[in-house]
């Protein structure tokens, strides 16, 4: 059952808030934690090989009777699946000891678990409505996770988000309206199939403008990305990781893409937009980062760097393109939650994420300095580790499409990643250590192992990439690859 | 008729934006949401137009009216005067852009087929299964939101304090799984 999905984390969230009166933390910790786990072996072991012969529609069943809920399973969405239930795995056993002071514990999971239910719903929909209501539940989800710590920094940070939000959504819900008036149907097949017997590109072109707007600002591609550098900072480090990581993939770039690629079309036109987007994206966030001393805050500058990178791969729309955007999107969601929970790590222990107080930081949290400089490495794209091959592909994708210039900018930017990632590592592990730091220890346990596991799927990633590749994003960038007729066989759902 | 509600529609909606009272914004807000309602009874769009007047001109207008009551005022917040030339200035262009683009959009559009017929409960029971799962999931997001921010403050002592909070944060989703 696909289902499970969605409802498994639901019916959790709505369950924690009592389990937690009887235990205020080993019920909450363990539940949740089993939670992402089962979601996890779920896409690997049953939701894998149901796929295996393409894209299926499953209906959902109520004792026997046969609901009006019909999701779609294709490579593109398990690939999503995956990325969300691995990420929030690794982040549930972080916050274990993480979110000891924060108190609130069950509360707290409770919302992790209905945004990433909100998630799942929103990658397994086949219908642009239901696109928009689980963007949604997840983002409201995300607003009270931002705020969570209740300082007025957090409050800021997270109005502000909300507000910018509440725009996009708009934005999206403008675009949907016109095109249900259009084509008297929501539902991706109806969708792709009205457009294509109207013949109405103006109209198309507008929405696509909406659209892009509205996913642009929940991605935080670079004109719409001002609330990114005050939200995912301000968050705790958990709930940065998988705001950075995951969130602003599901939301944006992956809502995005199924519209753009499988039920609009790629256009040329939508093709430079989306790659000079990336682009400005990729420096913009590198530059930004750059400048920064607040360690939180240069990790969410480097995501919407890292964003022009997946955002350039996808927007090509060649094969090659899309295999290298996608592999880019899932190493960003490894790498990028791998550094957040380390900053984590370093406020918790030192109390300050300000990098010119840090400093010598190694000699004294050894792990998390060894796990932090691997996720430097790869998300700066050195080789062999993963983030070199994803940036490879795009590189090599954009050379085929003879867009020599953008492949020369790519790799600029790639440098100035490696620059400022170089920066935060000396900055804050390396060097004399600072005298307040002496009485500094290494992170607990279920931290550290967190940290570790995700370095270790780094570094796995980086040497057996051709696997990854063959079974995980081939029938993903596929699914994208065929373009509108994946939507045009779905007509009558 | 119909252009007499629309005029008012957008009349109250730019008042609601421009004024600088809290209290009479969200009474104009109030207005214009009657306006709309309205205008969907006109276009025999009843259930529409119920829920305008009942949810967004009564309820979140009783909401509005309560939390500017319940906010007391810290001195004039300073504005730039800009704010109120921008407003007006992208309300024009954008209704320009909206009489050009809309022009065209209306002799396109064809005849509504849609899949989805029957009443107004056939077609949430029946064919839209699926959105209320989402929206079960937005307004439990919302409830849980409320139930995490508004907990009582950090206490370094310990959880002790927390037990008020405790009681509300049981009941609360307990009454959401039953309705």
């Amino acid at each position: 059952m696909i289902f499970l999905f969605i409802i498994v984390p639901l019916l959790l969230a709505s369950l924690l808030p009592l389990l937690g009166k009887i235990s205020r933390r080993f019920l909450p910790d363990l539940l949740a934690n089993a939670a992402m786990l089962f979601l996890l072996v779920l896409s690997v072991l049953y939701a894998k090989p149901l796929i295996a012969n393409g894209g299926i529609i499953q209906q959902a069943f109520w004792f026997g009777a046969p609901l009006n809920i019909r999701l779609l399973l294709d490579g593109f969405s398990l690939f999503m699946l995956f990325t969300i239930s691995l990420i929030s795995f690794a982040i549930t056993l972080y916050s274990i000891n993480y979110m000891e002071h924060y108190g609130a514990k069950a509360n707290y999971y409770a919302l992790l678990l209905v945004m990433i239910a909100g998630m799942n719903g929103l990658v397994l929909t086949s219908d642009l409505f239901n696109i928009y209501l689980f963007l949604e539940v997840a983002a409201v989800a995300s607003y009270a996770l931002v705020a969570f710590g209740q300082g007025p920094d957090e409050l800021e940070a997270s109005f502000k988000y909300l507000m910018l939000s509440a725009v996009a959504s708009a934005f999206i819900l403008i675009a949907i309206a016109i095109i249900f008036g259009l084509t008297g149907g929501v539902s991706f097949g109806t969708v792709a199939h009205g457009l294509n017997t109207l013949n109405i590109k103006y109209v198309v072109g507008f929405c696509s403008g909406l659209f892009l707007m509205g996913f642009g600002l929940k991605a935080a591609i670079v004109p719409f990305h001002s609330w990114l550098p005050d939200a995912h900072p301000s968050a705790p480090a958990p709930i940065s990781a998988m705001l950075s990581g995951v969130l602003i993939k599901v939301s944006g770039v992956y809502a995005m893409m199924r519209i753009f690629l499988n039920v609009f079309g790629l256009t040329p036109a939508l093709t430079t937009v989306l790659t000079v987007l990336g682009i400005v994206s990729i420096f913009v966030g590198a530059l930004a980062a750059l400048g920064q001393n607040d360690i939180k805050r240069m990790l969410a500058y480097s995501s919407i760097s890292q964003i022009g990178y997946v955002v350039l791969g996808l927007g090509i729309g060649t094969p090659l393109g899309i295999l290298g955007g996608l592999f880019h999107l899932f190493n960003h969601a490894l790498f990028k939650s791998l550094l957040f929970l380390n900053a984590g790590a370093v406020e918790q222990s030192t109390g300050t994420r300000s990098l010119d107080k840090m400093g010598g930081l190694a000699k004294r949290m050894p792990l998390t300095a060894a796990t932090s400089a691997i996720g430097s490495l790869s998300i700066a794209g050195v080789p062999p580790l993963n983030g070199f091959w994803s940036k490879l592909l795009i590189i090599i994708a954009l050379v085929q499409a003879k867009m020599i210039v953008l492949a020369v900018l790519a790799v600029l930017g790639s440098v100035v990643t490696l620059w400022y990632y170089l920066v935060l590592q000396h900055q804050a592990f390396f060097g004399n250590l600072n005298e307040n730091w002496k009485a500094v220890k290494e992170a607990p346990f279920w931290m550290s192992a967190a940290t570790v596991l995700l370095a270790l799927l780094c570094i796995v990633t980086g040497l057996a990439f051709p696997f990854v590749i063959h079974s995980w994003l081939q029938p993903a960038a596929d699914v994208l690859g065929k373009g509108v007729g994946v939507a045009m066989n779905f007509i009558g759902f | 008729m119909h252009l007499f509600l629309m005029i008012g529609l957008v009349a109250f909606s730019i008042l609601a934006v421009l004024s600088r009272d809290l209290l009479k914004s969200a009474i104009s807000l109030a207005v214009a949401s009657v306006f709309l309602a309205l205008i969907f009874f006109e276009m025999n769009a009843v259930y529409a137009g119920v829920f305008e007047v009942s949810v967004v001109a009564g309820l979140i207008t009783v909401l509005f009216i309560t939390a500017i009551a319940l906010t007391r005022s810290d001195g004039d917040v300073v504005e730039s005067k800009l704010h109120r030339l921008i407003f007006p200035l992208f309300f024009a262009a954008l209704a320009v852009i909206d009489l050009l683009v809309m022009r065209k959009l209306m002799g396109r559009i064809p005849a509504m087929v849609s899949p989805e017929s029957g009443t107004f409960g056939q077609v949430l029971w029946n064919q839209r299964t699926f959105d209320l799962v989402g929206q079960i999931g937005v307004i439990f997001a919302g409830v849980l939101a409320v139930l995490a921010l508004f907990r009582q403050g950090k206490s370094p002592a310990g959880d002790a304090p927390h037990t008020g909070d405790a009681a509300l944060t049981g009941r609360q989703p307990k009454g959401d799984q039953h309705e």
